[in-house]
């Protein structure tokens, strides 16, 4: 399962870094932890999860219990990729009704059609 | 809701009208450190604002008990599985200085894709929902009030479910939360996609409400083999959480390092950690520290794991610490009980309170050894993050098991924690957000079109709940037999009815745990010490510890059994039962009757110091009632005493005791009672017997009218003279 095993051949190894000042060894530490942490907040700023979007329609004022049906269902219909909270918010608009009531709508099972595509 | 010293917290209180309770504040709090302050006689360079109410270190009683707080916040974990229980838990540790209230979850909520509901119990630990944080926040609200100074509560944002529970203790008003990717994919196996790109809507959502987060880097040094080798990997994860949390947007004073002195003795333990603890610090300059202390060594021996406890505190106080945390000094046998939290937080205050002002007198070399440990082990973990780079960054270096590797980086043993980025629980549950995606709530991470509004993202529909909490949806149970109220239904029983046993963890477990020492060999002794606590009357009787005192000689043995007794509450003498009147009442009835008290240590002993202070007006003994006391010195003759007693017309004579082996002590107080009878004024006085190891009981066996022992204050001795006089007037 591990990487391959391998002496410590750390004294070789540190000759690139051994003349650095402390200061310079810290901005390098950090500019290394930066450039790896880069493309995984890239990766979360444009994706999001079941998770994420039940944390948006908890915000929203549902309970537990509905955040999860609502987004299990969104998530069967591929509609994830729009945001639960956006696809409840809308419908609200378009409906001229409040947020909850249309969220407990879809719970209901109604104006499934007409979440926007 | 408010407490009082001399009352349980009322549970039914507690859980009352919690759908509409909300907390009285939000976010992380600091003690409020004071620089030179000055409690009794000393001035402490390392103190915080004192306590209202609190319960001091033992020695105390020898320093007008005094009870300085020390800068550090001071963590402890509390978790049986029973949420109720757990609230009288952190009562006590709040009165003995504990200010972070750790609440650990139970086993297996990590891998729940959601939140729970209601109050189930937990294996190991408290299923976190709203209801049990609620009640939980609810209950250190009061308490919080009672010891005057802010407790913060914490608990874990990790597993599937890390952005709802974020919400949820954004909500709820939790102040501290655990939260790291790595521990996720490491510990958990969960879905590194998943659990990178809920961590930053997570994080985003704690930033915004002040919660303070602890990253999980230590678990790495409970996990290792080796603990100590793995310190250039704890700069790495340390680094990379660090890194992403910033990026997504939360600012240093609220992301805690979770660092532990990896070694302990008999390991040269300070010469190994303080170079790693020293090297954090210079790296994460600008951070905030949590150090915890060392749990990977420490199995069934209490005394060495505290011991233990106490070099890593010395660490933090070396080098620094904004947190910290204490270990129970028996999770390494058990889920701790609820005494063993208090002994964790007065370790942690005892050590630090007695290294008060050490660094105005010494510092760390800067050349030698030390620097050149702390130069390796940065150069270490450089070495290790770029290792990870050129190997195409996080995700390759995990898939090809490069963390918690045994070996010393760059030394590799290939026996490090291997995950795939496809695999996991809840791999393939990332979805790519469309352009127009879309989240209208306040807290959010990332690509949003709301983002852009003018006014906040919620404002569309008058608000998230973050904004108006009257939106928050309360489930309260989902389980009509697994609940709260059910499991308070016997113990509220038998406290209505004066029901008392004995317990360490939940209501009613019965536990004691007893130390017996067998002169035999160690098989042998074991099995005599199992046998000697079923002769107890101990059920399931174990041994937790057994230390071999020599192969022969003999083998101590903690064990612990439950014994099922029950007491009833009127079935304790009267007397152990009554509460002292109050200081008005006393000095009301004292003052204008010119009461004399003679008082003496007697016997062959010069100890003055428990009978001072219950005289002396600065120990808060009787003299601040009105009573005229003659303290007449110690090592007194009986005789002596009555005489001086006659003299100056006293009503009171205290004598002080020590607990002899000949048992001189009772000798001295039936032959006090004697001579008081042959004088003709036993019925006059009232005689007094006072002493570490003296009893009510055993005074009154001895022909006195009480006996006081450890623990007692002036005023009991005060409220029983007011009693029995009164008493003595009426007949």
């Amino acid at each position: 399962m591990g990487c391959a095993e391998r002496p410590d051949d750390f004294a070789t190894r540190r000759a690139r870094i051994a003349a650095m000042s402390d200061d310079e060894l810290h901005r390098y530490f950090w500019s290394l932890a930066e450039k790896l942490v880069a493309p995984l907040i890239e990766e979360a700023r444009t994706h999001t999860t079941p998770s994420i979007e039940r944390s948006v329609l908890l915000r929203m004022g549902f309970s537990s219990i509905e955040a999860h049906t609502l987004v299990e269902r969104m998530d069967e219909r591929g509609l994830l990729a729009y945001g639960s909270g956006r696809l409840v918010l809308e419908l609200a608009k378009d409906k001229q009704i409040s947020v909850r009531a249309a969220g407990t709508a879809l719970l209901a099972g109604q104006y499934w059609e007409d979440l926007r595509r | 809701m408010k407490l009082s010293a001399d009352k349980k917290i009322d549970l039914r209180d507690v859980l009352r009208d919690l759908d509409r309770y909300r907390p009285k504040r939000k976010g992380w709090t600091w003690r409020r450190k004071l620089e030179n302050h000055q409690l009794g006689p000393f001035v402490y360079r390392n103190a915080s604002e004192n306590l209202k109410q609190s319960i001091p270190l033992p020695a105390a009683h020898a320093f007008n008990n005094i009870d300085p707080q020390c800068d550090f916040v001071i963590t402890t974990e509390i978790a049986s599985g029973r949420f109720e229980d757990d609230l009288r838990r952190m009562r006590m540790a709040a009165w003995h200085g504990a200010d972070h209230i750790m609440v650990i979850r139970t086993t297996g909520q990590s891998h729940i894709d959601g939140l729970i509901e209601g109050t189930p119990e937990g294996v190991g630990g408290v299923p976190i929902t709203r209801k049990q944080i609620r009640a939980t926040r609810k209950a250190l609200d009061a308490i919080e009030e009672e010891v005057g100074r802010p407790i913060n509560f914490h608990s874990y944002v990790s597993g599937l479910a890390g952005p709802e529970i974020a919400v949820l203790f954004a909500e709820e008003g939790v102040n501290g939360a655990h939260q790291d990717p790595q521990y996720n994919v490491l510990y958990r196996n969960i879905n590194m996609h998943r659990s990178f790109v809920d961590a930053a809507e997570a994080k985003k959502i704690l930033a915004d409400a002040g919660i303070l987060q602890l990253d999980g880097a230590h678990n790495a040094n409970a996990t290792a083999k080796q603990a100590w080798k793995v310190t250039p990997e704890l700069f790495v994860q340390h680094a990379i959480n660090t890194a992403y949390s910033r990026a997504a947007g939360m600012a240093p004073a609220l992301i805690a390092l979770s660092t532990v002195p990896p070694t302990a003795p008999p390991a040269p333990k300070l010469r190994l950690d303080l170079p790693y603890a020293v090297a954090l610090r210079e790296l994460f300059h600008g951070y905030i520290f949590r150090a915890q202390q060392n749990t990977r060594y420490a199995e069934a021996d209490t005394i060495e794991a505290t011991i233990t406890h106490v070099l890593d505190t010395l660490i933090s106080r070396l080098t620094s610490a904004d947190i910290q945390s204490t270990i129970t000094p028996d999770e390494g046998r058990n889920i701790p009980w609820h005494y063993n939290n208090v002994a964790g937080v007065n370790t942690a205050r005892q050590t630090l309170m007695g290294l008060d002002g050490i660094m105005d007198m010494i510092e760390l070399k800067k050349d030698g050894p030390l620097r050149r440990h702390v130069r390796e082990l940065k150069e270490r973990a450089v070495l290790f993050l770029e290792e990870i780079v050129e190997n195409g960054g996080y995700y390759g270096a995990i898939e090809a098991g490069q963390f918690v590797d045994s070996g010393f980086y760059p030394e590799r043993n290939g026996d490090g924690i291997a995950r795939s980025p496809d695999d996991g629980d809840r791999a393939g549950t990332v979805i790519k957000r469309r352009s127009d995606y879309g989240a209208p709530v306040c807290s959010h991470f990332g690509n949003n079109i709301y983002a852009e509004a003018v006014n906040k993202a919620c404002s569309a529909y008058g608000g998230c709940t973050l904004c108006d909490p009257e939106k928050i949806q309360y489930i309260d149970e989902l389980d009509p037999e697994d609940n709260v109220e059910q499991r308070l239904t016997m113990p509220l029983a038998e406290q209505a009815a004066g029901v008392l046993r004995p317990e360490v963890e939940k209501h009613g477990d019965g536990i004691v745990c007893v130390t017996i020492f067998i002169p035999a060999t160690s098989r042998l002794a074991e099995n005599a010490a199992l046998e000697i606590a079923k002769k107890m009357g101990l059920k399931k009787a174990q041994v937790i510890s057994h230390r071999l005192l020599h192969p022969a000689e003999g083998t101590v043995f903690e064990v612990k059994g439950v014994l099922d007794v029950a007491i009833q509450i009127d079935e304790i003498p009267l007397s152990a039962r009554t509460e002292p009147l109050a200081d008005k009442e006393i000095e009301a009835w004292v003052r204008p009757r010119n009461i004399h008290v003679i008082a003496a240590t007697v016997g062959e002993d010069e100890h003055s110091v428990g009978i001072r202070e219950i005289l002396d007006i600065k120990h808060g003994g009787i003299e601040k009632y009105g009573f005229q006391c003659h303290f007449i010195g110690t090592s007194v003759a009986l005789d002596h005493v009555l005489d001086e007693a006659l003299r100056v017309g006293a009503r009171v004579v205290l004598i002080s005791t020590i607990v002899t082996h000949s048992e001189v002590h009772k000798q001295h107080m039936r032959k006090l009672n004697e001579l008081a009878r042959q004088r003709g004024v036993r019925e006059r006085l009232i005689l007094i017997a006072g002493g570490t190891q003296i009893t009510d009981e055993l005074a009154r066996d001895c022909g006195m009218d009480a006996g006081f022992g450890r623990g007692t204050m002036g005023r009991d001795v005060a409220s029983f003279v007011v009693c029995k006089l009164r008493e003595a007037q009426k007949a």
